[in-house]
């Protein structure tokens, strides 16, 4: 089965997809694609059945937010936790990621068409190696599509990505890149593996459970929260269509707390730069009390410095992790 | 054309919220039993047909707003204290640490006092308490009054004290500078909350301890003011009917 479903909406789908788009549509959805092997039970299939509808049910859903304009969606397709579930229903997850990716290789002319680019977040090296592998020639090979934008979390947690996003920060200091002080919200924000993307405008997780499970915990403390009762395989577009009405009556206020936040992490910036800036000068000083201009000075002079810095850390970083993709490759292709 | 369907979009949004207002109200008519018992048939016909329109989330409680149900109030039977002991004890599991999300504008002291002490008397060791704006924050000293005087007022004044943590939406600052607000882990070695009942119409966590609540259940209540016990052993005992899988 395809990753991409061809086809229009119908009449009424269309005219209702063109009412809410007369509102604010959110520009990145995140799903928690749950219910999958509660729908195998009720219907009397094999669990594996079960996540291959949630698979098509995927396909199909990102056919609706292309039709209604929403360029950038993340799903949870794997947890790290999901590991300590049967080996045979681990070995048909992975089965099922390995026929996927291969096939999204074999599209590889239509993902183009639509301009759709994949990545792949999570700690890659607890899968088997050949998907690995796989994944790697799929994110490579859609890297520079510019449409929309399919980010699938596969052996991921959120606190894993957060610890990882640390740890990395930790390697920048170590390297002399970048400066603890130089350790912020938003710099945090641009190690972690989501870090090409903007923060999901709305999360919706299915089959009635009401927590985050661990997923994007970090960049949906903002987001709007929609928890439906039906089961991800059974997802249809009006119950899309009931989510973003939700994101839409909660859009005003929403921002409103977004925007509250941003001017409170610049004037923490503002506040920690001034206070580096005074210990600087403190330091390089010959004692005297120094002007208001040459503070001034000294802050733009430190800010740039600090600004130069992280940019060549975050250049350092994205290297890094091209690397990780690219090695795959090449020993895909020389195995 | 695009007229069209900009006018059709705010009239999308005004049923919703006409629905949303009738469906409150008929919740409250229904519950409640000094209405006539024509008024309480109608209402139930018609509520069906509300509900039909717009489904409801999920976990939302159905609110019951002045509902005098407050244990202290009882005339005769066991105390307060053991009442809300054996409330506590009935529930199949009981948070450890409970989270009260206000995203209401203005929080009302009084009312998060309440919940605070049913919460200690219920035998949840740990509450927070927050809001996007700060406001319990830069006022915990007043917060912590109200809570005295409502221990004092609901039970009668012989409570163990208990440790409120303020968690502010930026930084507290510390003399060199370092900056906390996301980044801040728990100085102390409090639990996770297992349930975070948020109150008000804003479907966010609007930045509550983001590391913290990866397995927690949120539980939406449409208000906190004039929030009665029994809206909070409400959600308390929906949230004892989560089942967590963990990944398996």
């Amino acid at each position: 089965m395809s990753w991409i479903k061809e086809g229009e909406l119908n009449i009424i789908e269309r005219i209702s997809a063109n009412v809410l788009k007369a509102g604010p549509m959110p520009k990145h959805v995140a799903f928690i694609m749950d219910g999958n092997r509660r729908f195998a039970h009720i219907n009397n299939m094999e669990r594996q059945d079960g996540h291959t509808q949630g698979f098509n049910k995927l396909a199909e859903t990102l056919r609706w937010c292309k039709h209604l304009n929403i360029p950038e969606v993340t799903v949870y397709a794997f947890s790290i936790e999901n590991f300590k579930r049967t080996q045979e229903e681990v070995d048909g997850l992975m089965d099922l990621a390995r026929q996927k990716f291969e096939r999204l290789l074999e599209e590889r002319e239509n993902l183009e068409k639509h301009g759709v680019c994949i990545r792949v977040l999570g700690d890659l090296n607890l899968l088997p190696l050949d998907l690995q592998q796989a994944i790697a020639k799929a994110v490579l090979a859609t890297k520079n599509h510019n449409k929309c934008f399919l980010n699938v979390c596969f052996a991921y947690t959120s606190r894993y990505e957060m610890t990882n996003a640390v740890r990395e920060l930790a390697w920048g200091v170590e390297q002399g890149l970048i400066r603890s002080s130089d350790v912020s919200e938003t710099l945090i924000t641009e190690c972690l593996y989501s870090n090409k993307s903007p923060n999901p405008d709305l999360l919706i997780r299915t089959s009635g459970e009401v927590r985050l499970s661990d997923f994007l915990l970090w960049q949906t403390s903002h987001s709007c929260l929609v928890f439906q009762s039906v089961l991800w395989p059974e997802y249809s577009f009006w119950n899309l269509c009931e989510a973003i009405l939700q994101y839409q009556l909660n859009h005003k206020s929403i921002q409103k707390a977004r925007e509250l936040h941003r001017e409170h992490q610049a004037s923490l910036q503002l506040e920690a730069d001034r206070l580096c800036t005074a210990e600087e000068l403190q330091h390089h000083g010959n004692g005297k009390p120094t002007d208001a201009h040459t503070r001034q000075e000294a802050l733009l002079h430190y800010i740039t410095c600090r600004e130069e810095r992280v940019q060549n850390f975050l250049t350092a970083l994205k290297h890094k992790r091209d690397l990780f993709f690219h090695d795959l490759c090449i020993e895909a292709t020389t195995a | 054309m695009v007229m069209l369907y900009g006018l059709l979009w705010r009239l999308l949004l005004l049923l919703v919220h006409v629905n949303r207002a009738l469906v409150s109200w008929l919740r409250v008519r229904l519950q409640s039993w000094k209405s006539r018992l024509w008024e309480r048939a109608m209402a139930s016909l018609l509520l069906p047909l509300a509900l039909a329109g717009f489904p409801e989330q999920q976990k939302k409680l159905n609110r019951t707003p002045g509902a005098d149900d407050n244990p202290s109030h009882a005339n005769g039977g066991p105390s307060p204290r053991l009442r809300y002991i054996s409330d506590g004890m009935s529930l199949q599991k009981l948070p450890v640490h409970i989270g009260f999300l206000v995203t209401e504008e203005e929080p009302s002291y009084t009312d998060i006092a309440n919940l605070v002490v049913w919460c200690m008397a219920v035998g949840i060791s740990y509450i927070s308490v927050y809001d996007n704006h700060d406001i319990f924050q830069k006022n915990h000293s007043r917060l912590l009054k109200e809570i005295e005087r409502q221990q004092r007022h609901l039970m009668g004044g012989d409570g163990h004290p208990y440790n409120v943590e303020f968690l502010s939406n930026g930084s507290d600052k510390c003399h060199n500078g370092k900056k906390k607000s996301k980044v801040t882990i728990f100085k102390f070695t409090i639990p996770d909350p297992e349930l975070v009942v948020k109150f008000g119409p804003v479907d966010s966590t609007l930045g509550f301890l983001p590391w913290h609540i990866r397995l927690t259940e949120f539980i939406f209540v449409p208000s906190h003011r004039d929030v009665s016990y029994k809206d909070l052993l409400g959600a308390l005992k929906l949230y004892s009917s989560c089942q967590q899988r963990v990944g398996q």
